[in-house]
């Protein structure tokens, strides 16, 4: 379960985030859909315990997966390395590498230093240190940034297995609405630091006419 | 704290420092300067003793050991894999604790080769065994302090240059406050802190126990200062 109850955060005197409230119950893949600069990374922030929420509370029960935007790991530690050192923070299993390496597609990489991986490659090595222990909640923001079509379709089919199989509750953040229509159970649309929509997501077309009306709405107040 | 996980950060951090080139140039330079300045030691004495080798090599380290413990927090705090290990979560201390064994590690390799010149100045005459042993449990307390104070002035920033600078400015300070105990009229105070003197004790062959104790003090509160610094960086 992830829930956020009136997260509000101010940086100086100016309110980035203001009184968001949602929640992800376990099975389901919410989206977090909001223009550049809405509020969607402070939220996560915030939800992840990596930053101090100026009013409100953030709670993720049990273990959580999280892939950063930017994700990055050590050039000089082969993939392989990485993600047993990963189970040692995270105090799982290091029997759990290989089952993360295979979904994540990166099952033939483990010997290639992070610092040799493409841009997809090394987003696909996030995907896996996310899927490791089998965490009951995940928080992935961007996850298919980067990614091949082919690549993409497959990660939407792993974070919707995450939902359907492993009863995880799944966050994501996206840019892209076709992927929060193709994927999500439910969208939560943020502008200017507020919740202005939650609602299901329906086909892309649709969400995109709405997102776009939703957000220019929001910044106009 | 799980020592599991400090070796498995400690394990990374070596990984990570010895395959970039800086351990390998700051020691050969390290290696170098010591040994043109400690010829220059013996020719001035004309005695085949070790002595000056221990002061020598600890005014050098605290030019080198910033420059190794520069990237430990600040590199991960720019690049965001902090975030990951933070949000994993880990708590701060076996970070703190790995990061600084893997400095302190890498510094004792680079005080290594420094035997020959022992080898040597034994070659040449019969210097006591005492002093040698004595200077070099001295050296290895010294360099627990520097990377102590290295690893917190790395917490600061996420600038590593800034991190190195903000150590080595500081360490002068410790090194050199038994001068500005007489200076500003401070009595023994300043001088008790002075990293100088703790070793020149250690240099004369006497393993005091209140130098020792000094600094394994100085180690645990850098790194406690450390993990405090670290843990209110994630929740700002």
């Amino acid at each position: 379960m992830i829930s956020a109850t009136a997260l509000t955060r101010r940086f100086g005197g100016r309110e980035v985030v203001r009184d968001v409230s949602f929640s992800v119950a376990p099975g389901e893949v919410v989206g977090f859909l909001g223009p550049n600069g809405a509020g969607k990374t402070t939220t996560m922030r915030m939800l992840l315990g990596l930053l101090r929420p100026s009013g409100g509370e953030g709670r993720i029960d049990g273990r959580v997966g999280y892939l950063p935007e930017a994700f990055t790991a050590y050039d000089a530690v082969s993939v392989r390395s990485y993600l047993r050192f990963m189970c040692r923070m995270k105090g799982v299993s290091i029997g759990d590498v290989d089952r993360a390496m295979e979904l994540a597609g990166v099952g033939k990489l483990g010997r290639r230093p992070f610092g040799r991986l493409s841009k997809g490659q090394r987003q696909r090595v996030g995907l896996a240190q996310a899927l490791l222990g089998r965490p009951g909640a995940y928080v992935l923001d961007e996850a298919t940034i980067g990614l091949d079509p082919r690549q993409v379709v497959d990660a939407r089919g792993l974070i919707r297995s995450l939902a359907d199989d492993d009863r995880a509750a799944v966050l994501v953040s996206t840019h892209l609405l076709a992927e929060a229509s193709a994927v999500c159970d439910r969208v939560v649309v943020i502008a200017a630091g507020r919740v202005v929509a939650e609602e299901r997501p329906g086909a892309a077309g649709d969400l995109e006419a709405r997102f776009l009306r939703l957000v220019g709405e929001a910044e106009l107040t | 704290m799980s020592f599991a996980r400090v070796r498995a950060v400690a394990g990374k951090e070596l990984t990570v420092l010895w395959s970039s080139p800086v351990p390998y140039v700051v020691g050969a330079l390290f290696q170098a300067v010591l040994a043109a300045l400690f010829v220059d030691q013996l020719h001035a004495r004309e005695q085949a003793v070790v002595q000056p080798l221990f002061p020598l090599a600890g005014f050098l380290l605290l030019l080198t050991v910033p420059i190794i413990t520069m990237r430990s927090f600040a590199e991960e705090a720019r690049t965001g894999t902090l975030d990951l290990l933070q949000a994993a979560p880990v708590p701060p201390s076996p970070l703190v604790a790995g990061k600084w064994l893997a400095g302190w590690l890498t510094t004792l390799a680079m005080l290594l080769p420094t035997g020959v010149l022992v080898v040597i100045v034994r070659w040449l005459g019969h210097p006591d065994r005492g002093p040698v042993i004595a200077g070099y449990v001295g050296l290895a307390l010294l360099a627990a302090t520097l990377t102590g104070v290295g690893v917190l002035a790395s917490s600061l920033t996420s600038s590593q240059p800034v991190a190195a600078m903000v150590a080595v400015f500081g360490l002068l300070l410790l090194w050199f406050s038994n001068i500005g105990s007489g200076t500003l009229n401070a009595g023994d105070v300043l001088a008790h802190f002075s990293l100088s003197e703790r070793l020149r004790s250690f240099a004369g062959g006497a393993i005091d126990t209140s130098d020792v104790g000094f600094l394994v003090a100085a180690v645990v509160v850098t790194l406690a200062v450390t993990a405090l610094v670290v843990d209110s960086r994630r929740l700002r």
